[in-house]
């Protein structure tokens, strides 16, 4: 290996989206379909006592009305994350209960959207609502249930070694700080939307979005009652997911069942206002870290609480304080989590679940002590470093975290820094440098590819896995030319659907480390088949013998090496921020990201995968926060003109460089994720930069004008 | 959205008539605010007359000096005219802080003006709002208002015009030209939006049949010293949370005209003259204008969440007589 993969390589399918010819979900045409239309709640918490069928049925061009009364049966999936899962474990409609503002209550179905959409805003419901309880302040905590298992989050109630409350009692230097992050909602630019396709009663094909091809065949299945191959779930493009997409939503299931009611292909698509309460956000934290160091700054006791929230009718628990005994070592660590329900949608995983909004608290904690120890906030990281995970064990396969941050330093200038507060100026503007460090497990999942070599000397390798933007196609494109001997070009690549092999979860960045090793896998097996050495020799034996193809399947599995090792993505962001104080104008204008990702396999999409982080990042320092209306429970965002993200002209020149080895204690090909670590550390980096720039410490994001003056 | 009659006016006498005699039908033109509207049910009108082809698109030299603009200009050709960007650097600057550029392409003049104000509890319908059925109460008074109105509102509606556009037309004595069934007629400018008192689902005094046609800009001396100073949530497609249009003519030591408006704190641009008039005669001193800022703001009654509008707008309204002071430019 070396001729492609490292290399830059641009999208094979960028052409296709800039020219609109890549077809997402809600872009399927399909002959005799029908639209279908959601009808949301306008009470959060209550009972339907009617809604007028008749009066909606008499609109024109209705065909259909679902509701609570006449939802179609559906069975409850297995739920075990790995051959079923729901967002929501309510199934839709499947009862009179309002649990929060804009659930579904309904669906209209019409022979056109616009008629649809006319007969579900007319339609008389009557409700009888009962008080609603959104804001967080007044809700009652409990110690967070355990969810996905010890192994794979941390979210179980507490957590402790040594003796926190002792060890700190005698600390030199102790620090309290409490933090808060507001609720942020996913917003990929596709909308959630599908098509779902019946042929007769016991066969479906649903053109979906989805980040997790074959779990959404499978769950599909199990709600409808069916064998898993008389699903096809087609998902060629995913317009952003971050974490979204991954699994049937109410509105999906909703929608397969009344076009099984129906036998027409019926499409629904969520608006932009519908998404707000029914495909997930990222909850509200509230964070309390408490640190206890040494004069020197080496810390003698961490303690990292969380307080989050979720939905009436969903546990999902931002894992905050997952990252806590990953990044600095301590004998005495305390970690808890706790759970609030309100009547608000369910959340769910967006973007570094769990913890962007954790890094956010303890890397901000962490320049705190650096100012009150008067240390520089590099060194104070370099001192207190973990060679392996305190809570699960298992020392860390690679670790190049101090190379992120000497190499960050050095880019971006850091020894001019001035030490003080408000001591950078450019004309009347504060200038403020901030840093802070970036961590994200490495995950590996199972997965397996097919490669056909072609008489027309190509390569075609199939997979079911997806590209939701992070340049899968590319990536599985590289490592089958890589392994082939072949030019990246000659090489086509299909992804996206359940009738392929079955190619993994594009989620937690793992896909690369997934997906790569089996392409490899896959790649050897078919030059096997072909008893050749490399793709040009196969192509030359197709020719000689007039056979159609050489075809091979390859699977590669993570293995015993987990036992052994904890794998683990660092990096440092350094960013310089601008403050005009007296008008509250704040601007990024500069920043330096450092990443230890293992090997990387297109040094091109890497980057921009960590440049989209750092953007996504920004926009959870800055702007983004969803508010709900205390009285009536509704978000009062509902479109992404009210609900900020990064405009261009927020966002500075990034510079993006990878330092670090190949992991090959983790897959063969060495490589680790780039989707999420782009995104740890950016909001703290951003508030530690305001501090330096402002001596204002902002404990809350975002950090909006209002916080500033 | 219901059904409606699409049809397009052949003359501005035509769309008079049209308008004057359905009251449920409404005039389009760029439609970058009417259509969003339409989609989200706020308004369900019988007709859409489409004046977008009628012939308004001039901008031209008035006798006096001024300049008149049609009211079909789109928002990129009047923040894009050598004359504008010449002689009202200020509107140029706040047409450019506004929307986006794909906006401002299709956007007219007139439709700018015309825009509704701005609240996510009018936009979205599972709400209560004054606006859209008089008489059901206002949720935003309560509740989540951090972007909501300090000066002007009533305890019917707190919502904001949100035109940067609109903002600087204000500070500049622009008039607005209405053609109706009884003629036509000039309207100042600070007289063509609302308060919302017990009427909050009128922004405007347009009448029934009446269409703007078009934006008389007088010639005056401290145009030229405009400065246009917004401060938003994201550098680009935000409304203002606070804007001000300021401009000051200097003369010797002596403030001989002021002129200010602001943006994003009132149903309508909100003209500040009683710091107008403190100015004159005054020099041009922070003081001064610190004194000028107090005075804009003294009848200000922010809500629960938008207190920092107030102080805000104070350190905005100094800032931009500063620069304006200094000649003027970018802010």
């Amino acid at each position: 290996m070396n001729q492609i993969i490292g290399t830059s390589v641009s999208r094979k399918d960028g052409r296709a989206k800039v020219t609109g010819t890549a077809t997402y979900g809600a872009e399927h045409q399909l002959p005799d379909l029908v639209h279908g239309y959601l009808i949301t709640a306008k009470i959060a918490n209550g009972r339907i006592l009617n809604i007028d069928t008749q009066a909606i049925e008499r609109s024109p061009g209705v065909m259909a009305v679902f509701t609570h009364e006449n939802m179609p049966r559906v069975f409850t999936p297995t739920n075990d994350w790995a051959n079923s899962q729901i967002y929501e474990t309510r199934l839709p409609l499947a009862d009179d209960r309002v649990h929060y503002g804009g659930q579904i209550i309904g669906l209209v179905v019409a022979d056109t959207l616009e008629r649809a959409r006319d007969a579900a805003h007319s339609a008389a419901i009557e409700y009888q609502e009962e008080p609603v309880l959104v804001t967080a302040e007044n809700a009652t905590y409990e110690d967070s249930p355990p969810w996905f298992g010890e192994d794979f989050q941390f979210q179980e109630g507490t957590f402790e070694t040594g003796d926190f409350a002792v060890a700190a009692a005698d600390a030199p230097t102790t620090l309290e700080a409490t933090y808060n992050t507001e609720t942020e909602l996913n917003s990929p630019m596709e909308p959630h939307a599908l098509v779902a396709h019946w042929q007769g009663n016991d066969s479906v094909t649903v053109y979906e979005p989805t980040q997790w091809v074959r779990v959404s065949q499978g769950t599909y299945a199990e709600l409808f009652g069916l064998p898993t191959e008389r699903v096809r779930v087609v998902s060629p493009y995913v317009g952003g997911a971050f974490g979204a997409k991954a699994f049937p939503w109410p509105h999906g299931i909703l929608c397969v069942a009344a076009a099984r009611e129906l036998q027409r292909p019926l499409k629904v698509v969520v608006s932009r206002r519908q998404m707000t309460a029914n495909t997930g956000h990222r909850s509200q934290t509230e964070q309390t870290v408490r640190l206890a160091a040494n004069t020197d700054g080496q810390l003698i006791a961490l303690e990292h609480t969380a307080r989050t929230c979720t939905s009436p009718v969903e546990v999902f628990s931002e894992p905050c304080t997952a990252v806590t005994p990953v990044m600095y070592a301590t004998p005495n660590l305390r970690l808890g989590q706790e759970l609030a329900v309100l009547n608000v949608g369910t959340p769910t995983f967006m973007r570094a679940p769990g913890e962007a909004p954790g890094m956010f608290a303890l890397e901000s904690a962490m320049d705190e002590l650096a100012w009150e120890l008067g240390l520089d906030p590099v060194e104070l990281r370099l001192r207190n470093e973990t060679q392996e995970h305190q809570r699960r064990g298992g020392v860390f396969s690679t670790k190049n975290f101090a190379a992120c941050l000497s190499t960050g330093a050095e880019q971006f200038g850091w020894s001019q820094r001035q030490m003080q507060p408000r001591s950078q100026q450019q004309g009347d503007r504060l200038v403020g440098w901030g840093m802070a460090a970036a961590t994200f497990p490495g995950y590996r999942g199972a997965a397996m590819a097919k490669v056909r070599l072609l008489p027309d000397e190509t390569a075609h390798v199939l997979t079911s896995a997806n590209d939701m933007g992070t340049g899968a196609y590319t990536m599985v494109a590289m490592t089958a030319a890589e392994n082939l001997g072949l030019p990246v070009e000659q090489v086509r690549v299909e992804i996206g659907d359940s009738i392929m092999p079955d190619g993994g979860l594009a989620g937690g960045s793992q896909m690369t480390a997934t997906l790569a090793p089996a392409v490899m896998n896959a790649c050897q097996a078919v030059l096997e088949t072909a008893n050749a050495e490399n793709a040009q020799q196969a192509f030359a034996s197709l020719q000689e013998s007039g056979r159609a193809a050489y075809e091979a399947t390859g699977s590669a599995a993570p293995g015993e090496e987990g036992t052994e090792f904890t794998f683990q993505s660092w990096g440092a962001h350094f960013c310089e921020v601008t403050v005009d104080e007296d008008i509250a104008r704040l601007q990024i204008t500069r920043w330096v990201s450092v990443m230890d990702i293992g090997r990387v396999l297109n040094a091109k999409t890497a980057a921009s995968q960590i440049r989209g982080g750092v953007i996504m990042g920004i926009g959870s320092a800055l702007m983004e926060e969803c508010h709900f209306d205390p009285a009536s429970g509704h978000p009062v965002v509902y479109d992404l003109a009210t609900y900020h993200v990064p405009a261009h002209a927020d966002i500075p020149r990034i510079e993006v460089t990878f330092v670090g080895e190949p992991d090959l204690n983790f897959n063969p090909m060495g490589v680790r994720g780039a989707g999420e670590i782009g995104i740890m550390g950016v909001a703290p980096a951003v508030a530690n930069a305001v501090y330096h720039a402002t001596g204002k410490r902002i404990r809350s994001l975002p950090i909006i004008p209002d916080k500033i003056i | 959205m219901n059904n409606f009659i699409y049809a397009r006016a052949s003359s501005v006498q035509d769309a008079i008539a049209r308008t004057a005699e359905d009251p449920t039908a409404t005039v389009i033109a760029g439609g970058t605010n009417l259509v969003d509207r339409l989609k989200v049910f706020l308004e369900e009108p019988s007709q859409l007359i489409d004046i977008s082809r009628l012939q308004m698109q001039q901008i031209e030299r008035l006798p006096d000096g001024g300049l008149q603009i049609g009211a079909l200009v789109t928002n990129t050709a009047l923040a894009d005219h050598a004359d504008i960007r010449r002689d009202y650097p200020l509107l140029a600057r706040a047409i450019l802080r506004g929307a986006s550029q794909q906006i401002r392409n299709m956007a007219t003049v007139g439709g700018n003006i015309m825009q509704r104000t701005r609240c996510p509890y009018y936009y979205d319908t599972a709400f209560a709002c004054n606006k859209r059925q008089p008489g059901v109460g206002c949720p935003a008074i309560d509740g989540v208002n951090r972007l909501h109105a300090i000066l002007g509102a009533s305890d019917q509606c707190v919502a904001v015009h949100p035109s940067d556009m609109c903002v600087a037309l204000a500070a500049l004595d622009a008039i607005v030209e209405v053609a109706g069934t009884q003629g036509q007629r000039q309207i100042p400018f600070v007289d063509f939006h609302r308060l919302p008192g017990d009427t909050p689902q009128r922004d405007t005094n347009l009448e029934l049949g009446e269409l703007i046609t078009r934006i008389i800009l007088p010639p005056v001396a401290y145009a030229r010293s405009g400065v246009y100073l917004k401060l938003r949530d994201r550098a680009s497609y935000a409304f203002a949370l606070v804007s001000a249009a300021a401009a000051l003519n200097v003369s010797g030591e002596e403030i001989r005209t002021a002129r200010l408006a602001l943006g994003g704190v009132a149903h309508k641009p909100w003209r500040a003259t009683i710091a107008e008039q403190f100015l004159i005669g005054q020099p041009a001193t922070s003081s001064v204008f610190e004194k000028a800022a107090n005075l804009a703001l003294q009848e200000a009654v922010p809500l629960s969440g938008n207190q920092y509008k107030v102080d805000l707008a104070r350190r905005l309204i100094r800032r931009a007589f500063a620069v304006s002071a200094n000649s003027g430019g970018m802010a």
